[in-house]
């Protein structure tokens, strides 16, 4: 059964990504067309982005996994991608040595998005409940 | 009385308002949210100055970023 929490987990991580792509799906474009016009860039799948992160942020609010913080947690799933978008490029032939430094980048970046953003929001909208 | 005087002489209708008895029930659910930004410290700032490192030393800034889903 779905708690409303949980829901609200799903929203908020959900919307959260959803938001994100605007830097794909509007800046990468427009800086683009801009500034390296025919500048061939690899495609990964972010549409999928807002289900990863509402189901991760889900999972947070019904797990609650005592030892690690949000930012750890969403450190996981930003290995999670890196290694996921490496297979990605890799299977597409479109592999490069610098994708290799996504498994640093990512993490770093979703730890901070996490602690910094997802939390407060996951805090002020109450997601967070008591910890099992 | 044709049936057109009985229909004007009839009860009328309400005043249309749906919006602001809707406006007014919004207004009566709606809280304020008040979101707490954690401390940012040196383990943030590392952290930024660890991603613009790795975006300035990789050969082809747009292409990683690209990759790498936010942007």
């Amino acid at each position: 059964m779905l708690r409303r929490r949980e829901l609200l987990a799903y929203l908020i991580g959900a919307g959260l990504a959803g938001t994100i792509l605007v830097g794909p799906y509007v800046l990468r474009i427009i800086a683009g067309e801009l500034f390296i016009p025919g500048h061939a860039v690899p495609v990964v799948p972010v549409v999928l982005l807002p289900i990863l992160w509402g189901v991760w942020n889900l999972l947070w609010a019904r797990r609650h996994p005592a030892r690690l913080s949000i930012g750890v947690w969403g450190a996981v799933l930003g290995l999670a991608a890196a290694t996921g978008i490496n297979v990605y490029l890799l299977a597409a032939g479109v592999w490069f040595p610098a994708a290799a430094l996504l498994i640093v980048f990512l993490p770093v970046v979703y730890w901070l998005l996490w602690r910094l953003v997802v939390g407060p929001l996951n805090e002020a909208l109450g997601v967070e409940g008591k910890r099992t | 009385m044709p049936t057109l005087g009985l229909i004007r002489r009839g009860t009328p209708a309400p005043p249309p308002d749906l919006w602001t008895r809707f406006e007014a029930q919004m207004r009566e659910r709606d809280e304020v949210v008040r979101v707490t930004l954690p401390a940012v410290g040196w383990g943030e700032l590392a952290a930024v100055a660890a991603l613009v490192a790795i975006v300035a030393v990789v050969p082809d800034p747009v292409g990683f970023l690209a990759a790498s889903g936010m942007f």
